[in-house]
């Protein structure tokens, strides 16, 4: 029940955070470019839940924004699947308390989202590949969202440990020993 | 612990089937997910239109204080009538440039055909920073269908892919996966227009024929091939021309005439 109950929250919060995205990023923007809040949300859900349900959020937040601007139903969709199983990935792999390791994992987390999206994409729609306009845009993306994530660290971390108490009781007892 | 890591993996495996085949699926048939599409877009927009109300209310604030809702009513009649002569004074514009061509072959006639346009209001934009696509507040029971052409005031916007019951989904003429057939005004000659990332307000013409002479500040508009854009609807100005060692090689920066990032009322032409 208690798990339901989060799950229909994280639903909540990923609604907001893309009316966040859609309205006042529109608007707040570096050298006109937007920050991708979205990645960084599934991210910590991989991170601080279970894997099947960073993949679930992501698949299920990706087709939402697909059918609302994508121009192909799916992309959107596999990239953020594959951001959600990163974040377990991750989980499993690297220490959360540090805080660059956390910055490093929405690096390589956007990086690898945008890169594949904008492949993807291309691939699909046939248009031609510009590299150094991409980078530009992307190294700046990054940077904005490392900054969103250094801000908003502190909400992060505290209702990323509620999250693990809410998923998993067990897991650091088996993880040590 | 193995078995349960098996499953894991083969869930994986078989989203990720799933969303393929959905690609394709989308590819081939768009008409048969438009009743998903109107799911999604039915929950977010009531709330979507709020913050759009919110947005334009704070932009008109300075007016909203001095409480006079006749003056925004008639600036808002005073807007449309403009846009609507400006449709009409670029219409004229083209039959001018028309008339002259066909005094030229004088036994060639063609009519102009007057556009039926919807207007319509932007209420979403995209939030990825590498596609452009615009939602509008008109859909199916207001007459729209795919590849319907969009213009604003100015120029070209772009051309509806996808259409719900309340809402359509239109591809910009920025978007890199866009491209436009074009003439040049005073040439007469053929270039492909495309989208570019590098820059929200630069359109890349190619594909210019060797022969051609292109002039700075030119008038480039569609050509009607293609299928989806009608001939004659301005696009822009070219800008900057860029020649490499190559003559086949060589482009031309255009300027587009409608500002996409205050983009918010556009209309809808109807055929």
């Amino acid at each position: 029940m208690r798990k339901f109950t989060t799950i229909i929250v994280l639903m909540v919060i990923f609604f907001i955070i893309f009316f966040m995205q859609a309205n006042v990023f529109n608007a707040f923007t570096i050298a006109g470019i937007k920050p991708n809040l979205v990645v960084i949300f599934i991210l910590f859900i991989g991170l601080f839940t279970t894997q099947t349900l960073g993949i679930g959020f992501g698949v299920v937040c990706g087709l939402i924004i697909d059918l609302i601007y994508g121009k192909v139903i799916g992309t959107t969709a596999i990239m953020l699947c594959i951001i959600g199983y990163l974040g377990s990935y991750f989980d499993k792999n690297f220490s959360k308390e540090n805080k660059l390791t956390i910055l490093l994992m929405v690096f390589g987390a956007t990086f690898i989202y945008e890169l594949g999206l904008y492949f993807i994409n291309s691939i699909i729609l046939d248009f031609d590949r510009e590299y150094f306009a991409f980078f530009k845009i992307l190294i700046i993306e990054i940077i904005y969202n490392i900054l969103l994530t250094i801000i908003l660290y502190p909400i992060i971390q505290k209702s990323g440990y509620m999250l693990e108490r809410a998923f998993k009781r067990n897991n650091i007892l088996t993880r040590y020993f | 612990m193995n078995r349960n890591k098996q499953t894991h993996i083969l869930g994986g495996v078989v989203t990720v089937v799933i969303l393929i085949l959905l690609i394709f699926l989308s590819n081939v048939e768009t008409n048969k997910l438009s009743y998903l599409e109107s799911v999604a877009t039915s929950i977010i927009n009531p709330v979507q239109r709020i913050f759009t109300d919110l947005r334009n209310k704070i932009q008109g604030n300075s007016v909203y204080f001095s409480n006079m809702d006749s003056i925004i009513a008639e600036n808002e009649e005073l807007k449309k009538k403009n846009s609507e002569l400006e449709t009409e004074l670029r219409e004229l514009e083209i039959i001018k440039a028309e008339n002259t061509t066909l005094q030229e072959y004088m036994n060639l006639s063609e009519k102009y055909a007057d556009y039926n346009t919807i207007p319509a209001y932007v209420i979403n934009k995209d939030v990825s920073n590498y596609s452009s696509t615009l939602v509008l507040n008109v859909g199916k029971k207001d007459g729209i269908e795919e590849k319907m052409t969009v213009i604003a005031d100015k120029g070209l916007v772009g051309n509806v892919i996808s259409v719900t019951e309340n809402t359509c989904k239109v591809q910009v003429i920025i978007d890199s996966a866009s491209t436009v057939s074009c003439t040049i005004s005073t040439t007469n000659e053929s270039i492909i227009c495309k989208g570019t990332l590098e820059n929200d307000q630069i359109l890349r013409a190619s594909y210019i024929p060797t022969g051609a002479e292109l002039i700075q500040g030119d008038t480039v508009y569609t050509s009607g091939v293609g299928g989806i854009y009608p001939k004659g609807i301005i696009i822009g100005t070219i800008k900057e021309i860029i020649t490499t060692s190559n003559i086949t090689d060589r482009y031309a920066k255009v300027e587009p005439a409608v500002d996409f990032s205050k983009i918010d009322t556009v209309l809808i032409i109807k055929n």
